[in-house]
């Protein structure tokens, strides 16, 4: 059987390369059909604030990346609730189908993989 | 057991050298590495162009004699290492560059190469900068 | 199914070290290395989260190298102190490790 892999991504779209590179592991995992998820715990969440203009950088759009995620084979994101409460997000305008995680399940939820990367 | 060793800092941070010492301890344990993956600024440690201080240890160096004394299996990720300036020589005539700089033992592959990897072993382990 | 969870940001700096504890499970263990040492320091807010977690069963480790590079005094009894062997086989004990990069 497949060896299953877990992406935490806990940086900001805003941070440099990091949170693309993160994402870049999970689309790589999906091109190869392996099974795979995505967690955004942390700053990972602002990945999904809705209306980015990451132009306004001279950015890639990286939403655009999370919307691609399906056509890996990666359905859902799933997100750690208290980190979108925390950072002021609201659950139902986000721009993507997502799994909340309550903190409590994190752990459980991490140990369902046989690998983690955390970037 | 089989390990996979990820890098992801760069080559003087402390995580880098903490992966190398994981690394080497693995092996005196009697483990296996299936393959080391340099990935993010950790790609900079297969640059061939490091220089160090006669007093300061050379990670680069460090880690290119680790990888040829154990014959291990050393994959640099090619997009990060592109965007970061370490080329082969296919890739430096690829994109016109003046020069390539991969160190000897690594070799420039895809992000497949560490899902491969983490096909093949028991344990994948990730360091950092810090 | 048990986690290694790896730290080596300061906490006095950054929030890893907070946001693991946060999911640490009384099964799974929590590595100290580099600058996330400095979390043992003797009187303050990080040692007092490692305290509290150690008394609700957590299991608890620090690389022993960045301990004595530090020279730090007052470590508590419930640390356990690793050399790099030590990290490789905790690595297998463990079924999954978790560097928090």
């Amino acid at each position: 059987m497949a060896r299953s892999m877990l992406v935490i991504s806990r940086q900001a779209p805003w941070s440099g390369l990091a949170a693309r590179e993160a994402l870049d592991i999970a689309l790589a995992g999906g091109a190869f059909e392996l099974p795979l998820a995505l967690l955004l715990l942390d700053d990972g969440v602002f990945q999904l604030s809705a209306g980015q203009r990451p132009e306004s950088l001279e950015q890639k759009d990286l939403s655009a990346n999370l919307k691609a995620l399906p056509l890996f084979g990666i359905e859902t994101i799933h997100v750690a609730r208290d980190s979108l409460v925390q950072r002021g997000l609201d659950i139902d305008s986000l721009g993507h189908p997502i799994e909340l995680i309550e903190e409590s399940r994190l752990g459980d939820f991490i140990a369902r993989f046989d690998h983690v990367v955390t970037l | 057991m089989k390990f996979t060793i990820a890098v992801f800092g760069a080559p003087h941070a402390p995580g880098t050298r903490r992966a190398l010492r994981f690394a080497q301890a693995a092996l005196a344990g009697g483990h296996e590495i299936v393959r080391v993956f340099l990935y993010r600024e950790a790609v900079q440690t297969a640059s061939a162009n490091l220089v160090s201080p006669q007093d300061e240890t050379d990670m680069g160096r460090a880690w290119q004699r680790f990888v040829a004394d154990n014959q291990i299996d050393a994959v640099v990720c090619i997009a990060a290492a592109l965007r970061r300036g370490v080329l082969d020589t296919g890739e430096a005539q690829r994109y016109q560059r003046p020069a390539a700089n991969l160190a000897a033992g690594w070799a420039l592959s895809g992000l497949g190469q560490l899902h491969e990897a983490a096909q093949q072993c028991d344990r994948l382990v990730c360091f950092g900068d810090q | 199914m048990t986690t290694l969870h790896v730290v080596s940001h300061s906490p006095f700096a950054d929030d890893r070290l907070q946001s693991c504890i946060r999911l640490l499970r009384p099964e799974d263990g929590l590595l100290l290395c580099g600058n996330a040492v400095e979390a043992l320091r003797d009187g303050t807010k990080p040692r007092a989260l490692l305290d509290e977690a150690a008394a609700a069963s957590r299991s608890i480790y620090a690389l022993d190298e960045d301990l004595a590079a530090r020279a730090l005094a007052g470590l508590p009894e419930w640390l356990r102190a690793v050399d790099y062997a030590g990290f490789v086989e905790l690595s297998c004990q463990y079924q999954r490790v978790n560097g928090w990069t």
